[in-house]
């Protein structure tokens, strides 16, 4: 065992290991959670209880005034199929899988959150203007995979409306 | 001495008799407003659960764990309304032949939960134990797809207009992606099957016409994650009795992409 050899591998450990943390930020620190004794998402027990139950899906705003998206995605939908946010204000996005790896992208921006299943991908959003946007899933996830799409509304701050949790995020029918 | 100190102990109780109630009634107040307040916080309410049952590999493993032979001797009780072979000789009431086993275990949990509503398979499914939903699972789902033809089934069911036939064959094969409809042939077979997802090749128009009809008015609510829901309020009318036909017609049986109106 030459220093040339220990180099090399200590060089590998040290590069293998940032790709943690470059990751870090990204998801939900699983780190954090193992910390504060929070249990892993069961990407198969979502609906049952927790953050991701479909009455907390959507848009919701704190009393303190921030923003939050909750979202799903899975074959080969992205659930709530139409989600309301307010223009010009950081919304905190929150996504997690049911099933297959997805990617949450907004065409004409440049996001685009790599969604897996059992952690939950955080990022922030702002849109400086009002419009709807088309959302896609740009990671193969299936045979439907194509047509998984879906519409992000941002509307005006002022016209943001104070949404009850049975309305959150349903804009399909308007 | 004595005189005088059995009066006292005895207002000494007394006071003790107003006072214990007194801290109670003060205690249950406090409780009252903390909980109100508790609530006041999680304004969100209860969630909202479409179905108790989870594809855990539990489930998945109770769900395969019935006797077939069980089954057919049970499944003479279900045989009025889904028929002698899993074939329904009601137009209203589902084909059980050769359902995937976890979709029929899902729904007769979700009917004993009560998370789907029917007035005949609420009782039924509560009458069940654990074993007789097991092996009836297992038999219907070893049925084959097409039984005895002097069954008096009412599957196939002929008519579908041809741009009906064209919608369908379209939304089954492509879905639609400018809506976001995926398409269905990619979770309900035969391209791709989802975990629980029932197969849809045999299954009698006007029960899967009145389901699409639930899913789109969230009657029926008992879909997990509401992929359902989604997809059939994306759906026009039109559209959903296009597929609602193009299936009962039993079209479904190969993938719709590949001889679009051939007959089984």
């Amino acid at each position: 065992m030459n220093w040339k050899k220990i180099r090399t591998v200590l060089l590998t450990a040290l590069f293998l290991s940032l790709i943690p943390v470059t990751r870090y930020y990204q998801i939900d620190q699983p780190i954090l959670r193992s910390l504060e004794g929070r249990r892993p998402l069961n990407p198969v027990e979502l609906h049952l209880a927790g953050e991701f139950v479909e009455s907390n899906l959507g848009t919701e705003i704190d009393s303190n005034g921030s923003v939050t998206l909750r979202m799903l995605a899975q074959q080969y939908l992205f659930i709530p199929h139409c989600v309301l946010i307010p223009a010009g204000v950081p919304v905190h996005l929150r996504i997690t899988s049911a099933d297959a790896v997805h990617s949450f992208a907004i065409e004409g921006t440049g996001y685009n959150v790599k969604v897996l299943p059992g952690t939950v991908s955080q990022t922030q959003l702002q849109f400086p203007d009002a419009g709807v946007y088309k959302t896609a899933c740009r990671e193969f996830c299936g045979a439907g995979h194509y047509a998984m799409r879906s519409v992000v509304k941002v509307v005006p701050r002022e016209q943001f409306p104070a949404l009850r949790p049975e309305e959150r995020g349903n804009c399909a029918a308007e | 001495m004595r005189r005088s100190r059995e009066p006292k102990r005895i207002r000494n109780i007394g006071w003790l008799r107003l006072k214990a109630p007194a801290a109670l009634t003060a205690a249950l107040l406090v409780a009252s407003a903390a909980t109100s307040l508790l609530y006041e916080v999680n304004a969100a309410g209860p969630d909202r659960i479409p179905s108790y049952v989870a594809f855990t590999p539990e489930t998945i493993a109770a769900a395969a764990s019935g006797n077939t032979f069980r089954g057919m001797l049970l499944a003479r009780r279900c045989e009025h309304c889904h028929g002698a072979e899993g074939f329904s000789p009601l137009g209203s009431t589902p084909n059980l032949a050769a359902m995937n086993n976890l979709a029929l275990w899902k729904q007769l949990e979700d009917f004993r939960d009560r998370k789907r509503k029917s007035g005949a398979m609420v009782p039924i499914a509560e009458s069940l134990s654990g074993r007789d939903q097991a092996d009836l699972v297992a038999y219907y789902s070893s049925l084959p797809v097409f039984s005895d033809p002097q069954d008096n089934r009412i599957f196939p069911q002929p008519q579908i207009a041809s741009a009906h036939l064209e919608t369908a064959s379209r939304l089954i094969t492509f879905g639609d992606g400018t809506r976001g409809i995926p398409p269905c042939q990619a979770c309900h077979g035969p391209v791709a099957y989802k975990t629980g997802v029932p197969s849809l090749a045999t299954q009698n128009a006007d029960y899967l016409l009145n389901q699409l009809d639930a899913f789109a008015r969230g009657s029926r609510a008992n879909d997990i994650n509401e992929p359902m829901r989604t997809i059939a309020a994306l759906l026009s009318e039109d559209e959903r009795r296009a597929l609602a036909e193009y299936y009962g017609a039993g079209l479904g049986l190969q993938p719709a992409g590949s001889s679009p109106g051939a007959t089984p």
